[in-house]
């Protein structure tokens, strides 16, 4: 049964990009709707899978050489991810149909989303590295494709191209232990390489870890590779969502998630893997804090909570980064739907230019406000227990100062979610502006989203078991009922937490009396404004090559002459090389 | 029939058919005679087919009695992995070539001198593949290069063409020249030229061994582009017919690499100088392969820049598998001819369609610059795929072959355990997203809403032209999904290698 | 000059390829790079005739030598079909004037 639901759910989205691209532009209404039903078909097969979650290599495609066999392995960890990446495809899939009509190239569009969603779960169901690298390169290649899907905007195309050039270079990482493993194992295998890791020697080792930490913070816009995330914001919403809120960005924290076991033990890298962590989410935060597009903002914010999982791997507990990924993914793809409805109906992207928001458009308010709540994590919703969580590992586990960093961190958080949703929802309207009525479409996608941030905690046990023993037998995962969870998290760390949070609602609300102290900060947020010099780093390196490429192009100088000489030189300088070198 | 007949007849039928080809086409040529010229493009289509049954004969014929060969006089023919997947690569791209042309060449003055000229090109590539004896491999080699020639200088009215023919003739001859004295020199040294007798000879040192090497190398790597003899390069691949410049950067090229790595297969077990000077020239082919890349503005020679990164990456494949007797190097590197071949002229081929159809069928015979193609994919959404899905598979992206060839070559190079060698793989690795950086904005302006001027004025695309393209995407997407189904070909290809290097 | 033969020999092929290859570094008309060409390859040719005298096949050298000059004598017609064909479409064989392809 397995081996078929694993097929299907690759398959049934991959077939529909085939036959959406090949129906072309020319009936717009049917490429929506079964644009809609290859992703439904895809998200019931993943859920389908939920409770087969076991660690046997369940499906296998020999190819054999170099290559490996291509296998599938169903473990809790994979399946839930893929339900994710289905389900939530299927949201954005249904979304788009309100977001996306009247637009041209729809089977382009959708095309990709279909691609990418059967990618996504290859690259978390897949056992073979290289396999896994694959599926890494072809949601790279769709992120790209759907960020520029407005190719006559050139922010839009520099902004995918930009996306695809820093993941790939952390790709890198990832090819490189790919290699590795085989070269020193003897199989691309997962599980095999978690059970012998110990036979490759420690540098070895090392490199390993610390290639997968980069290819991991590249492709979840950690630090110091965040700038690509808030650019492709040029993406339309819907993708916006599904790729860079809720799947594509958690990759990275699935493959430290998965390797932990292998990694932890070597010097330094948990170390590093909290300070990336730590880094991010702070950086992210303060960024956010200063920001005035509404989609820059939560893509800050989604840099911000991934640096809390990979924070939370970092400190060993990597059931709290995987259930604040499953939190994370639900509200912020909330968010990201409601603001693409705010900015479809409204027209414009700067929170400056409006405010009031929430008469016209009274659901999005309410919907918007319970993802908002649950980022910043506010009891009950599912934020809080998530966050709690790993800020309770990260007291137990790591040092004090990344603690009360990230607790810093938590009240951030709630300052700029509150600066957000007051200046878009609340107040007078700062501009002239028409709020268009919304889509059935886009309440069909937001509601069940805004139920699962208020209830997807309490599947904290079955969510542990899914994690557990019966599916990643290297991980050591607990089982966890929600009760007991319930009992950890609320306790005195908690209720300190609580009292930062509440700080900074309070600053917002009191903020016309603190203009001295906001004066004051002046001048971190232009660093912020700057984003920290990394946009500056990023335009020096493309400067550079591009200047070292046009100065070499002298060196074509079309004279035969020149030519010649080259021929002969090139003689003479090898036979010196060989001379000497003997 | 006999394996000598068979092996022969391969051989021969190229160099019988280009003059029947061009013959006819003379004969027929009168204005608005289209029976005539139909006639000579079926013919050379005929007759790649019939070659294509003999290859397949032939290997039949080796499998079942352990090897073919043929002696003539005294010069050893020898059908190994190597030959195969060469004949295939060019039998291949030449049948796809010839279909492309029959729109794209259609009432080109001297149509018949190309269709013959391509014949032998293809038939001397073949016969390359085959020789093991140095004299043998430089004849074929000429031949080989005295067709593409008169192809690169086809369009003789144009000053530019005629220019890029005349560079590549020179810098092609002096290579063919530096050969000759190598061979003379180890001719003088060892007095035997085959290479059976050279593998058990040339174990001691003799100096004059050193300066033949280099001197083949040289020589070799002219025709092979290796940087900095590659200069020729760019001119003639934008300046040739597109079906041509498919041809050269796909199989002539690499004909010259095949040719080099024979040569050189003497000195396999005397020393690891000789693996690390390919590395050494891969790694500087790939950096300014895609560094000057980068700044063109022209489609065709911006593609022809990237063949010298493409051409780094076999090097680099075979240098492994030379210094450190990597057998995924070799395999690998075969697999990446194939898929270059496959990827390059696909590249070649449907830039060529949009040339013709924005330019050449209006008489036109300026180059296609990237500004052209604003916009192309929706006038010829075919075209623009093939040539997207072409140039992303040259990136390295999944689900094109070269992600797959390419992470073969990168396999040999992290087995060999060396960190010197690591280093190479991450700079390959990252030279590969470099390349990225001009081929993906190529990709976004095709896929605009806005079209350019040329592809408003553009005229419709002939129904031919789109075959060629159609199965070549299918291809390279299959072998990139499904890398084992070539790979009898590629591992027979490595073996054979290897068993010259460490005979 | 009683030196051997065979010096005498070598001396000429390394003045002939040197002339050659000075040539065509220097020269700026077509016609003069295709007779370099030539003298290059004939400098090849008795190369080759060195070496079977020297290894006592003189046989297959001699083979080798004709060969060579054939395949030579087509290339050096291609090459001065395409220089007359330059001169006639650009008036004039200076290969300065051949550089607009470049960069």
């Amino acid at each position: 049964m397995t081996p078929i639901l694993i097929a299907l759910t690759i398959g049934i989205p991959w077939l529909g990009a085939i036959i959406v691209w090949l129906m072309g532009d020319r009936r717009e209404e049917l490429t929506h709707w079964v644009s809609i039903l290859f992703s439904i078909g895809a998200a019931v097969t993943s859920v389908l899978l939920l409770p087969n979650a076991s660690r046997e290599t369940a499906l296998t495609i020999p190819i054999g050489g170099d290559f490996g066999d291509f296998t599938f392995v169903a473990d809790g960890l994979g399946i839930f991810l893929s339900v994710i990446a289905a389900v939530i495809g299927s949201l954005a899939v249904i979304f788009s149909k309100n977001y996306m009509k009247g637009e041209a190239s729809l089977g382009r569009y959708y095309a990709f989303v279909l691609f990418f969603i059967g990618a996504m779960v290859g690259l978390v169901l897949s056992s073979n590295l290289l396999l896994t690298f694959l599926f890494w390169e072809i949601t790279a290649l769709c992120s790209y494709a759907l960020i520029s899907f407005h190719n006559d905007d050139p922010k839009a195309v520099k902004g995918g191209i930009k996306a695809l050039i820093i993941t790939s270079i952390g790709g890198v990482g990832l090819m490189v232990g790919a290699l590795i493993v085989y070269a020193y194992t003897g199989s691309y295998d997962i599980n095999n390489f978690l059970a012998n890791y110990s036979t490759i020697p420690g540098n070895i080792l090392a490199l390993l870890a610390f290639g997968f930490l980069i290819a991991a913070a590249a492709k979840s816009a950690q630090f110091p590779f965040q700038t690509w995330l808030p650019d492709a914001m040029e993406a339309p919403s819907p993708i916006s969502a599904l790729i860079h809120a809720a799947t594509m960005v958690n990759a990275g924290v699935y493959l430290l998630a998965r390797f932990y076991p292998a990694f932890k033990d070597v010097p330094y890298w948990s170390e590093a893997v909290m300070i990336v962590g730590a880094l991010s989410a702070l950086l992210a935060a303060v960024m956010a804090l200063v920001s005035n597009d509404l989609k820059r903002v939560l893509a800050y914010s989604t840099v911000s909570q991934l640096g809390y999982m990979v924070y939370a791997i970092g400190t060993g507990s990597v059931y709290a980064s995987q259930f604040h990924l499953f939190s994370h993914s639900i509200f912020k793809a909330l968010l990201f739907l409601s603001a693409g409805a705010v900015i479809h109906s409204i027209g414009t992207r700067n929170m400056l230019e409006m405010g009031g928001v929430g008469k016209k458009l009274p659901l999005v308010k309410w919907v918007f406000i319970i993802g908002a709540l649950a980022l910043a994590g506010l009891p009950i919703l599912n934020g809080f227990w998530s966050k709690e969580l790993i800020l309770e590992s990260g007291l137990k586990n790591g040092p004090l100062w990344l603690y009360i960093v990230m607790v810093f961190v938590a009240g951030l958080t709630a300052l700029y979610t509150i600066r957000c949703v007051w200046l878009v929802f609340f107040g007078e309207p700062r501009s002239e502006y028409h709020a268009h009525a919304i889509g059935w479409e886009m309440i069909a996608a937001l509601l069940p989203l805004a139920g699962a941030a208020l209830v997807s905690w309490l599947a904290a046990g079955r969510f542990s078991v899914l994690l557990g023993e019966k599916s990643l037998p290297f991980h050591a995962i607990e089982p966890l009922p929600y009760k007991e969870m319930m009992h950890e998290v609320l306790s005195l760390p908690t209720l300190v937490v609580m009292v930062v949070i509440t700080a900074a609602i309070l600053l917002w609300v009191f903020r016309k009396k603190l203009e001295g102290l906001i004066n004051g900060l002046k001048s971190i947020r232009w660093a912020a404004e700057n984003s920290f010099g990394f946009e500056a780093i990023n335009n020096a390196i493309v400067k550079v090559t591009q200047s070292t490429a046009e100065a070499l192009r002298v060196t074509q100088t079309g004279i035969l002459n020149w030519n010649v000489f080259g021929i002969l030189a090139s003689v003479i300088i090898l036979l010196a090389i060989l001379v000497l070198g003997a | 029939m006999t394996s000598n007949f068979l092996f022969s007849s391969l051989l021969l039928l190229p160099f019988l058919a280009a003059p029947i080809v061009y013959m006819l086409g003379r004969l027929t040529a009168r204005n608005g005679n289209v029976l005539g010229i139909s006639l000579t493009r079926a013919l050379t289509v005929f007759f790649l087919l019939v070659e294509g049954c003999l290859l397949y004969l032939v290997v039949k014929q080796a499998l079942s009695s352990g090897g073919a060969y043929l002696l003539i006089g005294d010069e050893p023919l020898v059908f190994d992995g190597i030959g195969l997947i060469l004949a295939c690569v060019v039998l291949f791209l030449g049948l796809m070539v010839t279909l492309f042309s029959i729109d794209y060449m259609n009432n080109e003055k001297g149509e018949e001198k190309f269709y013959a000229l391509l014949l032998t090109t293809i038939g001397s590539i073949i016969g390359l593949g085959m020789s093991y004896d140095l004299f043998n491999l430089w004849l074929w080699f000429e031949a080989m290069a005295i067709s593409t020639y008169l192809l690169v200088a086809f369009y003789n009215d144009e000053p530019p063409s005629l220019e890029a023919g005349v560079k590549y003739l020179v810098q092609s001859a002096v290579g063919s020249a530096l050969v000759m004295f190598g061979i003379a020199m180890i001719f003088s040294q060892t007095g035997s030229i085959t290479l059976t007798d050279l593998w058990q000879l040339t174990s001691s040192e003799a100096p004059l061994a050193k300066i033949a090497g280099v001197l083949l190398i040289v020589g070799f790597g002219v025709k092979t582009a290796l940087v900095p003899l590659h200069t020729w390069l760019p001119d003639a691949h934008s300046q040739a017919p597109s079906g041509i410049s498919a041809m050269l950067s796909g199989v002539v090229i690499e004909a010259g690499l095949v040719a080099m790595l024979r040569a050189i297969s003497m000195f396999g077990k005397v020393d690891f100088n000789w693996g690390a000077i390919l590395i050494g020239f891969g790694c500087l082919n790939i950096l300014i392969g895609n560094l000057m890349a980068l700044r063109q503005t022209q489609v065709k020679r911006l593609l022809a820049y990237s063949s010298l990164a493409h051409v780094g990456y076999m090097l680099l494949g075979f240098g492994f598998s030379m210094a450190f007797g990597r057998f995924e190097g070799a395999a690998g590197g075969f697999f990446h001819l194939l898929t270059h071949s496959m990827m390059k002229g696909l590249a070649f081929l449907a830039a060529g369609a949009l040339l013709f159809t924005l330019h050449l069928s209006k008489q036109e015979h300026v180059p296609l610059t990237l500004d052209d193609l604003n916009g192309a994919s929706r006038k010829y959404p075919v075209a623009a795929f093939a040539l997207g899905l072409a140039v992303l598979g040259l990136g390295g992206i999944p689900p094109m072959a070269g992600f797959m060839s390419k992470w073969q070559i990168l396999v040999a190079g992290v087995k060999a355990e060396n960190t010197l060698m690591l280093i190479v793989v991450i700079f390959a690795a990252l030279n590969s997203i470099l390349s990225l950086g001009y081929y993906a904005p190529l990709v976004n302006r095709m896929y605009r809403h806005e079209p350019s001027t040329a592809v408003e004025q553009g005229s419709k695309m002939p129904g031919l032209i789109i075959v060629p393209l159609v199965i070549l995407s299918i291809a390279i997407v299959v072998i990139g999904v499904w890398p084992s189904s070539v790979q009898f070909l590629t591992e027979q290809a490595g073996l054979s290698l290897l068993y010259t290097f460490f005979y | 000059m009683n030196l051997p033969i065979p010096l005498i020999v070598l001396i000429t092929i390394l003045c002939l390829a040197g002339i050659g290859l000075y040539c065509l570094l220097i020269t700026r008309n077509l016609i003069k790079v295709v007779i370099a060409l030539q003298l290059i390859v004939k400098g090849a040719v008795l190369a080759f005739i060195l070496a079977g005298n020297m290894t006592g096949q003189l046989n297959l050298a001699q083979s080798m030598a004709l060969t060579v000059i054939v395949a030579d004598t087509i290339v050096a017609v291609v090459g001065l079909a395409l220089a007359v064909q330059i001169r006639l479409k650009t008036g004039s064989l200076d290969i300065k004037s051949l550089s607009s392809l470049k960069r």
